[in-house]
């Protein structure tokens, strides 16, 4: 065996090892460290997200319970204050009299009882994960088209199936908050919204024939609501499109892939506090 | 038969027995280092039984060495996520295979020679891809722990390979050019590739297909 032939191999090779080892542990420190922070970055956003949602459903509440105190207030306290009014003039009305207020009481207490009912179904919170977005909506076009102040309709394209409670919930604020802004600033007598299920794409549209607004009112606090429902849309993985001009009414839309898994939305199903 | 040369066939007929019986667990790259590690096992006995009855096995050396090329380029094909990398392995693999018929014919007779002259160059191309693939895992990093991961040991065993192959087809023309006679080549030959099929195996144990997707 000749000399220095195995003093190169040895170093050579040892050297060589001596690096490739390096850069491994070098390697998997680095990936180590990716891992936290990408851990780190993905509990933050799972952190907001519960967040979102609890404002969701505490705004959710609280816009049912003002539902109900108008209704209450304007409604039912009316209708059994007439009764009251029927009941206290009997006293002094003949037989025929006497029998005509005690139908119209009653005729009273019946739709006084029905709007109890209708009012107590809309005092469950829980509608989203017991209906579903789209009874939940229909049960609001309803109310709207009972109100008599704007004329709602629903359609839907597409095999209906559900996008996740949490998915619904912050989609249904959306609507909500449109709902919201349509009846305090538009002044729109025609309301439309679509529901298209197809099943790489969700699509949630609103429309109105309102007054509109420009595109400058994103810039305004009074905006707050619009850009409220863009980051309630990225939240969900959605995109949020708002189109208005001035006189041309409104129209939002909110796209989703359903089948996109937001990691801090689809990892944990406990965050629900309800 | 050398013991040295038996132990390898054995290794790898136990790295191909750990990947045909967890082939329906493993991801597609991995079904192809399966395939890769039986087709480089049926070449090493097929180049035995050649060199005994022709006494050179270089015409399945040569084989080997494209072959080895195509499927651990193709490997490296499904585990790259972009499209600008993947093109570039596929035109690799066509230059390398036009090269390789080139070599056999002119420079490094098919009947005859090893060909190093296609060795030196998929050596530093596996290098290159194991660096980008380095690169990719840590742009897309795993939930899972790096060491339960296949890819990792498999990036790592062709880290391995191509460096210290590479390191051996260098020294190996020094040996030749000073006219040094040393058997230390031919254990460190060996030692690599025990080196490489272990990890391989380690890569083909831990993959599962049902861990890849969850990013972290």
């Amino acid at each position: 065996m000749p000399d220095g032939s195995i003093p190169i191999l040895v170093l050579s090779t040892a050297a060589l090892f001596a690096s490739i080892a390096g850069f491994i542990i070098y390697f998997i420190v680095l990936y180590r460290n990716r891992q936290l922070k990408n851990k780190q970055e993905q509990e933050h956003l799972q952190s907001i997200f519960r967040q979102e949602v609890l404002k969701a459903r505490i705004e959710m509440q609280e816009q049912t319970l003002a539902h109900v105190s108008r209704e209450i207030h304007d409604n039912i306290t009316q209708v059994l204050s007439f009764v009251k009014l029927d009941l206290a003039m009997i006293g002094n009305a003949d037989e025929k009299q006497k029998q005509i207020k005690i139908n119209e009481s009653r005729e009273l207490i019946a739709q006084a009882i029905n709007d109890l009912k209708d009012l107590s179904k809309s005092l469950s919170f829980e509608h989203i994960s017991k209906l579903g977005l789209l009874k939940t909506i229909e049960m609001e076009v309803n109310r709207l088209n009972k109100s008599g102040i704007v004329k709602a309709e629903i359609t839907t394209d597409g095999e209906i199936s559900s996008l996740g409670e949490q998915r619904e919930l912050v989609l249904f604020r959306i609507f909500q908050e449109a709902v919201n802004n349509m009846l305090k600033h538009s002044g729109a007598t025609h309301f439309k919204i679509g529901l298209q299920y197809y099943p790489e794409l969700f699509n949630l549209t609103l429309e109105d024939d309102g007054a509109g607004f420009s595109s400058e009112m994103f810039g305004k606090s009074d905006g707050a609501g619009l850009r409220n429902m863009e980051n309630r849309a990225g939240l969900i993985g959605a995109i949020a499109n708002i189109n208005s001009n001035p006189g041309k009414g409104c129209i939002i839309k909110v796209s989703l892939n359903p089948l996109q898994q937001q990691l801090y939305i689809d990892e944990d199903h406990s965050n629900s506090i309800g | 038969m050398a013991i040295i040369e038996f132990f390898y066939w054995l290794l790898l007929l136990i790295v191909s027995g750990i990947g045909t019986m967890r082939y329906k667990k493993l991801t597609l790259p991995f079904k192809v280092l399966t395939c890769s590690v039986l087709i480089v096992f049926l070449f090493n006995i097929s180049a035995k039984v050649y060199s005994i009855r022709y006494k050179s096995n270089a015409p399945i050396l040569q084989m080997e060495c494209i072959a080895e090329y195509i499927f651990y380029s193709l490997v490296y094909y499904y585990l790259f996520k972009n499209k600008q990398i993947k093109k570039a392995i596929l035109a690799s693999v066509l230059i390398i295979f036009i090269f390789f018929i080139i070599n056999a014919i002119f420079l490094q007779p098919f009947f005859r020679v090893f060909p190093t002259n296609v060795y030196l160059p998929t050596q530093i191309l596996f290098a290159i891809f194991s660096l980008l693939l380095f690169k990719q895992m840590l742009l897309y990093p795993l939930k899972v722990n790096i060491v339960k991961q296949g890819v990792f040991w498999y990036n790592t065993a062709i880290l391995v390979y191509a460096t210290t192959m590479f390191l051996n087809l260098g020294l190996a023309n020094y040996y030749v050019a000073h006219h040094i006679n040393d058997y230390s080549l031919y254990y460190f030959w060996y030692f690599s590739l025990y080196l490489f099929h272990v990890f391989i195996g380690v890569s083909l144990f831990t993959d599962n297909k049902e861990i890849i997707t969850t990013y972290a």
